[in-house]
């Protein structure tokens, strides 16, 4: 008996180094991957780093509306700033949101999906309230609240959340869905009468990888959001985003004649959702290797 | 008795924003379209909104009023320098102090061939008085009792006491309806003319034939418009399409798509556009001006010394230089503009942008500044998120702020939000603009006389008060202006308001049309419908 109760228990503990470390030897093998790291970081360190990087943009500038040249790399805006600066800067409106956003998302959505997972009752609740949610139309509620609060960087991060953790709760649901109904889980049920506990040390550990996955996909559709609403008019007018760059290009008419305001932050949200997405996709295959080979 | 005097005066809130058109003797407008006249050409005319209401009593956005003013007349019209002009009224004036006049021109017809008389005029007039609907019609009537249409083409108007300004004021914003189609529909604030019932009656130059919401609206001529040259319209057709955003209707001027863009040009685009080969790009005169409102019921900025201090904070150069491009002009921080000669006073000056003085203002004032030079004053600063001008400015305010050691939070807001906070007073700074401020002892009542309904920066000041309110029953010109200009000098030495620069707009349209009329603001500019009626195209 004891030994069935032990068995369980010490695995979980046991195999993630090992399973961690296997995942990260094939993920070195993806070369998608690795590009796909190495873009992320940079764009991370872009937005780190960007005190050291450019001034930040601020005021006006007398050189309106110029294309990219050596003094000013990607042109200048209609108020005469720098727009590197501004992608600079913008890199850090824009990964803030994308992690607080996809964060507050995962830990509600995780928390959902768990607990409805291992609680047969709640489950149906869940399921409905999900349901729901995934049903709404969601840029149209997006800007309603958005524009009703009023545009703020908290305002916008809550909004995304609001509308991202439902992806969250149906993904991870499913998956601990079949663990709580694997052997090891029963035996834990013998062990403690506390669901909270099992929940901590054996639900959420092994859906730990679908939520790392999740991490990704639901900060690169935040980012796409944030930019979106920005883009609309509904970002935060005190600080650079990629989406407000994007936002005043089109405000001042000049989309069709300054081909550099809306080429640079695209291209920098571009190359953040397919870094994410190329990362969670390698992520994947290198920890279930027999998936795709 | 005091002949047609105009003495005019609208001042048409933001949140209104109120067109008036009017007719005019055409006068040959921009374009360099030589060669043969196309015609019963289309004229097709880029907007960026919808009609939201047909009715031009009530109205909403610029698209109503382009389109409505295409069918429904206004008695009269405005000059480049606010001076009221005939449309449909060739007279006006008081008979008595008590007794205002209009003598209308006869032969009008509405396109279902019944005439307009002086009883449609009466008959709209008695009825927004009546019904109240939500436009700046009925806000010009306070001091109006009644209307009679004494004979076919004269109305006569009965007021409640004097009032200098009423006559030009009703005439230049009122739209004239047709009584056979409106009065069975009853209620003028409730009807909305949406051509449900066997499609619409224009007096205008042209009838809105065909509406396809989101893309098109379709207006059809018709053929006896007495107002222009040669007594019918050059074009045949005006179609109106909808554009999501000016940078897509500038594609589609410089494709050759559309023939005029409606809506001003953004300031930044207005010399790529001078240079493109098939465009023509004319200005139109500012009538209006920008400001910023600073909220007195707010402890902080009942302060003068902090009005003052953050009235120095902007650099209003460098505003008007990069943001507007140089197509602006400071009226002295006055808000008697340049543009009005009659009333302008230049010895007015504008506030120095000097974060220095300020400082020293709010050191004054014993405001202390922390450690970090900042002092313990945080405002925040609301404007509309679809007023490109001012979306852009509002970041320099701000910057200008924070070297003075004050804080601006900025707050862009969708329309609708913020013509709500507006009225509702939840702000500290308002920063907007006004279209058109012709008449300064209508304006000023309208913005400085507590309980004003564009008073944002909820200024009480009796003296000032004394001062409007004499200027309103001041009949001779002479005698006003003084008062007016005194009542300009308080507002600017207090801060009761921060009136920025007056802006002048630029429109385009392709080069194979001409024969515009331009008409200041960009309500009427070139599409007001003697503009739209008398352009031609050439091959």
């Amino acid at each position: 008996m004891t030994t069935t109760v032990q068995m369980p228990q010490a695995q979980p503990e046991e195999t993630p180094p090992k399973a961690s470390s296997g995942t990260w030897r094939r993920f070195r093998k993806e070369p998608l991957g690795m590009i796909a790291l190495v873009v992320l970081a940079v764009l991370v360190f872009a937005a780190v780093a960007a005190p050291w990087l450019a001034d930040y943009p601020t005021g006006y500038g007398d050189r309106v509306l110029e294309g990219p040249s050596g003094a000013h790399w990607f042109g200048t805006d209609s108020l005469g700033l720098d727009v590197f600066a501004e992608v600079v800067w913008g890199a850090r409106q824009s990964l803030l949101v994308a992690a607080a956003a996809s964060l507050i998302a995962i830990v509600f959505g995780t928390l959902l999906a768990v607990v409805g997972a291992y609680f047969k009752r709640v489950d149906a609740v869940v399921g409905v309230i999900v349901d729901l949610t995934l049903s709404l139309p969601v840029l149209p509620l997006m800007i309603l609240v958005a524009a009703l609060v009023g545009p703020s960087t908290v305002t916008i991060i809550f909004v995304i959340a609001a509308f991202s953790w439902p992806e969250v709760t149906r993904v991870v649901r499913s998956q601990a869905l079949s663990v709580v109904r694997m052997p090891y889980v029963d035996a834990a049920r013998l062990m403690t009468s506390s669901p909270a506990w099992i929940i901590r040390r054996h639900v959420v550990p092994a859906v730990m990888p679908l939520i790392l996955v999740s991490v990704v996909l639901t900060a690169s559709r935040a980012v796409l959001s944030a930019a979106g609403l920005a883009f609309l008019g509904l970002g935060d007018p005190n600080t650079w985003s990629w989406g407000r760059i994007l936002y005043e290009a089109q405000q001042a008419g000049a989309m069709s004649t300054a081909w550099w305001l809306p080429l640079f932050p695209s291209l920098a949200i571009f190359l953040l959702v397919l870094a994410a997405t190329m990362l969670s996709t390698a992520y994947n295959d290198a920890r279930n290797p027999r998936r795709n080979r | 008795m005091r002949s047609t005097r105009v003495i005019t005066a609208a001042a048409l809130s933001a949140a209104l924003a109120l067109g008036a058109c009017a007719p005019e003797a055409p006068q040959s407008g921009g374009g360099t379209g030589g060669g043969q006249e196309v015609t019963d050409a289309t004229l097709t005319i880029a907007t960026t909104t919808d009609v939201v209401n047909y009715n031009p009593l009530v109205g909403n956005s610029r698209s109503d009023y382009w389109i409505t003013n295409l069918m429904y007349p206004h008695l009269l019209s405005i000059g480049e320098d606010g001076e009221k002009e005939p449309e449909l009224a060739k007279e006006w004036g008081y008979v008595d102090d008590t007794t205002g006049f209009y003598e209308l021109e006869s032969g009008l017809t509405w396109s279902d061939g019944k005439p307009l008389t002086a009883k449609d005029v009466a008959y709209t007039l008695n009825a927004v008085k009546r019904d109240a609907p939500a436009g700046t019609l009925y806000g010009q009537l306070s001091n109006f009792d009644t209307a009679t249409a004494v004979s076919d083409t004269r109305v006569e108007v009965k007021l409640t006491k004097p009032d200098a300004s009423v006559i030009p004021e009703i005439g230049f914003w009122g739209n004239v309806v047709p009584q056979h189609v409106f009065e069975p529909a009853g209620s003028v604030a409730k009807f909305a003319n949406d051509g449900s019932d066997g499609g619409w009656v224009s007096a205008g130059p042209y009838v809105l034939t065909d509406v396809q919401r989101g893309q098109s609206y379709t207006l059809e001529r018709k053929d006896d418009y007495p107002l222009v040259e040669g007594g019918k319209p050059k074009a045949a057709k005006v179609v109106y399409r909808v554009f999501p955003d000016v940078n897509t209707e500038i594609l589609s001027l410089k494709n050759g798509d559309v023939d005029v863009i409606a809506n001003s040009l953004p300031p930044a685009q207005v010399k790529e556009l001078q240079n493109t080969e098939g465009v023509t790009v004319q200005e139109v005169p500012g009538l209006g001006y920008a400001h910023m409102t600073y909220n007195m019921t707010k402890p902080d900025l009942a302060k003068t010394d902090v009005r003052l201090a953050l009235a120095h904070a902007v650099d209003y150069e460098a505003i008007r230089r990069v943001v507007l491009q140089d197509q602006a002009v400071s009226t002295g921080s006055s808000p008697i503009m340049p543009v009005l000669k009659q009333y302008y006073d230049d010895s007015i000056k504008e506030y120095e942008h000097n974060p220095e003085k300020s400082r020293e203002l709010l050191d004054d004032a014993g405001y202390k500044a922390n450690s970090e030079d900042k002092y313990p004053l945080s405002f925040r600063l609301i404007y509309s998120l679809q007023d490109p001008v001012t979306t852009q400015w509002a970041t320099l305010v701000k910057d200008g702020a924070a070297e003075a050691g004050i804080t601006i939070e900025l707050q862009g807001l969708e329309r609708n939000a913020y013509l709500a906070k507006t009225d509702a007073g939840d702000f500290d700074i308002y920063a907007g603009n006004f279209a058109i401020m012709d008449d300064p002892a209508t304006n000023m009542s309208l913005t400085y006389l507590p309980g004003g309904a564009i008073n944002y920066s909820y200024v009480d000041d009796p003296e000032l008060t004394k001062l409007i309110q004499q200027a309103q029953v001041t009949f001779e010109r002479d005698e006003q202006v003084p008062i007016l200009q005194e009542a300009a000098k308080k507002v600017r030495d207090n801060v009761y308001d921060n009136v920025m620069y007056t802006q002048n707009l630029y429109v385009a349209h392709r080069s194979d049309w001409s024969g515009f009329t331009v008409k200041p603001s960009e309500l009427l500019s070139i599409v007001n419908p003697i503009s739209v009626a008398s352009a031609t195209k050439s091959e």
